[in-house]
């Protein structure tokens, strides 16, 4: 390999791209071609870089196997950063076996990496762990150390399991430090704020405040009856009563929630679930009528017991009732008290389960997105929305030793 | 002798929005369990919705014994507070890998296995295998009713089967439909069969039909 190649190499292997381009701008051959494609992606031109990497996987064609299967990983991996799971995924296994017969551990690694972060993005945090188990973190060079603990700690922390999350995160900031690459000190440092930022509003006891991943973690495991605006659940522990296609029966639930331990007056509760501002009779029959059906399904987590002015809610096997919602109160709560479940939705599915029209459903989507609250992957009726809670990938953790070794 | 008539679908259930897979199913007299990955839901056959669900790992069969879930997870059985989700004991199921449906009878825990081909007979509290009783179809999930063992198998085609318990000579067959499987299997004690619908995330009905005299009957 000629020394532009490998100073232009060296240069992306430490988290320089401009230095990089300097050293091959204008080279067509394939391992510029290649080089020139994963600095532009490290830039943050995803378009040009999915081009370039395409001519350099061409140009290298199968007969350079390891200079070939490098070039997949790279435009997987720009794949998943642009959230389109549905690229071949089958192409990224044979390059991860063609790395390892040719003695390319490293790239396999990384191959094995991309693998668990698109599981990770889609939902599949136990397939992402399998994944993951075939590799020795310790045995790791710092940027590649520093992404296994990053894709360990979003696993964690979908899971909500905080201290494994933030046990990660030390490691994957002591391996980031050894890199000496900022970009990539600085992707730690801002996940590990996630840690500790605030990420729902717990009302207990008609006081509110704002409370952290590992607050909510407690909360969920202290038996607590929680009524959970966030996933529009009612819980005890493991026990789950989801409420979100039931928007009127999750109202009632919260205002007695918050009300907890008093009562509620009919007159509130009706303005909670109905919106009405007047009420007539018809008005509280339909009241009896759902809270026959709350009584139901909250029947293996409290009661619901009639008062002389309303109804009050009466837990088992928990000593208090404590309501969790998100931050800002949001307009599209039921939207994404869906996809607050970790999985990947369509569009119409999410209509079937909110009982709305899929055109609404798609508003609503295109205003969280616009927003940065969800994202989605996949094309026209193959497209799939998630939550935008899980670490994504940054331009850095691009193929940082894609070409250094060879 | 070894009758087969086609299984009659009463009614189906799903797919449930966010629910992928429907693996072991089981019935504890109100409401239908079925296995899902990370969670074992609660649905009630009467309006079809999933009332409530229990956040416990659920991978494969499931079974009720009058008081608690048992649900296998990867070479587990987990014995489950159906109240609090609370996994109380686990044993160990008798492979790491190839354990399938689960069913409570007679005392014993009764766990299929695929590619094993056969059934066997646990003690509850230690996970021994009591006794096996082979099969020569995939098996996938089990279930008892009125002292009748009925067991899921899935291959092209997919058929409910009534077995002997002491040689596994096939007594009864229902035919499911073509393209249409049984994962997990579970009786009402009545005249329905509940059938998990495996990755096409269905829950099906089926009728049970009415139990053939045998030869010689009453034994």
């Amino acid at each position: 390999m000629d020394s532009l190649i490998t100073a232009a190499a060296s240069a992306l292997a430490a988290g320089d791209p401009l230095r990089a381009l300097n050293c091959v701008a204008l080279r067509e051959d394939a391992p510029a071609l290649a080089l020139r494609g994963i600095a532009m992606a490290q830039l943050g031109d995803l378009t040009q870089a999915r081009h370039l990497l395409k001519r350099a996987a061409r140009a290298f064609g199968p007969k350079q196997a390891v200079a070939h299967a490098r070039c997949v990983l790279a435009q997987a991996e720009i794949a998943f950063v642009s959230r389109d799971l549905g690229w071949p995924v089958k192409a990224l296994a044979a390059a991860q076996a063609a790395l390892e017969q040719n003695g390319d551990a490293i790239n396999a690694i990384h191959a094995c990496h991309l693998q668990a972060r698109r599981s990770l993005l889609l939902g599949q945090l136990d397939e992402a762990e399998r994944v993951l188990r075939a590799v020795e973190p310790a045995l790791l060079p710092p940027i590649r150390r520093a992404a296994h603990e990053m894709i360990l700690a979003g696993i964690a922390m979908q899971r909500l399991r905080t201290a494994p999350a933030r046990a990660a995160l030390v490691r994957a900031q002591a391996a980031a430090d050894l890199s000496r690459i900022p970009a990539l000190k600085a992707e730690v440092a801002t996940a590990a704020e996630r840690l500790d930022a605030p990420v729902a509003r717990h009302i207990a006891g008609g006081k509110e405040r704002l409370i952290a991943l590992a607050d909510v973690e407690d909360l969920l495991a202290s038996g607590t009856l929680v009524v959970d605006a966030c996933r529009r659940v009612v819980r005890r522990g493991k026990v789950v009563v989801p409420l979100a296609s039931r928007p009127v029966l999750f109202a009632l639930a919260r205002a007695l929630a918050e009300a907890w331990p008093n009562d509620v007056c009919r007159t509130d509760l009706l303005r909670a679930a109905f919106q009405a501002k007047r009420v007539d009779e018809s008005h509280r029959a339909r009241l009896r009528v759902e809270m026959g059906r709350l009584r139901q399904l909250l029947r293996p987590l409290a009661d619901v017991l009639a008062t002389s002015r309303g109804f009050v809610l009466q837990p088992r096997q928990a000593s208090a009732v404590n309501v969790l919602a998100w931050p800002v109160e949001e307009e599209y709560g039921a939207v994404l008290a869906f996809l607050a479940d970790g999985e990947a939705w369509s569009s119409s599915a999410l209509a079937l389960a909110l009982g709305i029209s899929q055109r609404t459903v798609q508003r609503s989507l295109d205003t969280l997105a616009a927003e940065g609250k969800v994202q989605w992957f996949g094309r026209a009726r193959a497209r799939r929305w998630t939550t935008a809670t899980v670490p994504g990938f940054t331009t850095i953790m691009l193929l940082p030793t894609l070409l250094s070794d060879g | 002798m070894n009758p087969t008539s086609p299984a009659d679908i009463v009614c189906e259930f799903g797919p449930f929005p966010g629910n992928a897979k429907v693996h072991g199913v089981t019935y504890d007299g109100e409401v239908v369990w079925w296995a899902s990955d990370n969670k074992l839901n609660a649905l009630d056959p009467a309006s079809g919705e999933i009332v409530r669900f229990l956040e416990v790992p659920a991978h494969s069969g499931t079974a009720y014994d009058g008081k608690h879930l048992y649900q296998i997870s990867e070479g587990r059985i987990q014995k489950i507070n159906p109240e609090t989700g609370d996994i109380l004991t686990t044993i160990p199921a008798p492979t790491a890998d190839d354990n399938t449906g689960l069913a409570w009878g007679e005392g014993s825990l009764w766990i299929g296995q695929r590619d094993g081909r056969k059934i066997h007979q646990l003690d509850p509290q230690t996970g021994a295998i009591l006794r096996t009783i082979p099969s020569n179809r995939v098996v996938t999930g089990v279930t008892w009713v009125d002292g009748d063992l009925w067991h899921g198998t899935w291959e092209d085609d997919s058929e409910l089967r009534r077995i002997d318990p002491h040689s596994g000579e096939v007594l009864e067959s229902l035919a499911m439909p073509p393209g249409i499987g049984v994962s997990g299997l579970e009786s009402d004690g009545k005249d329905r069969f509940f059938c998990g619908g495996g990755s096409a995330g269905k829950l099906r009905v089926v009728r049970r039909p009415k139990r053939r005299t045998h030869a010689g009957g009453g034994a």
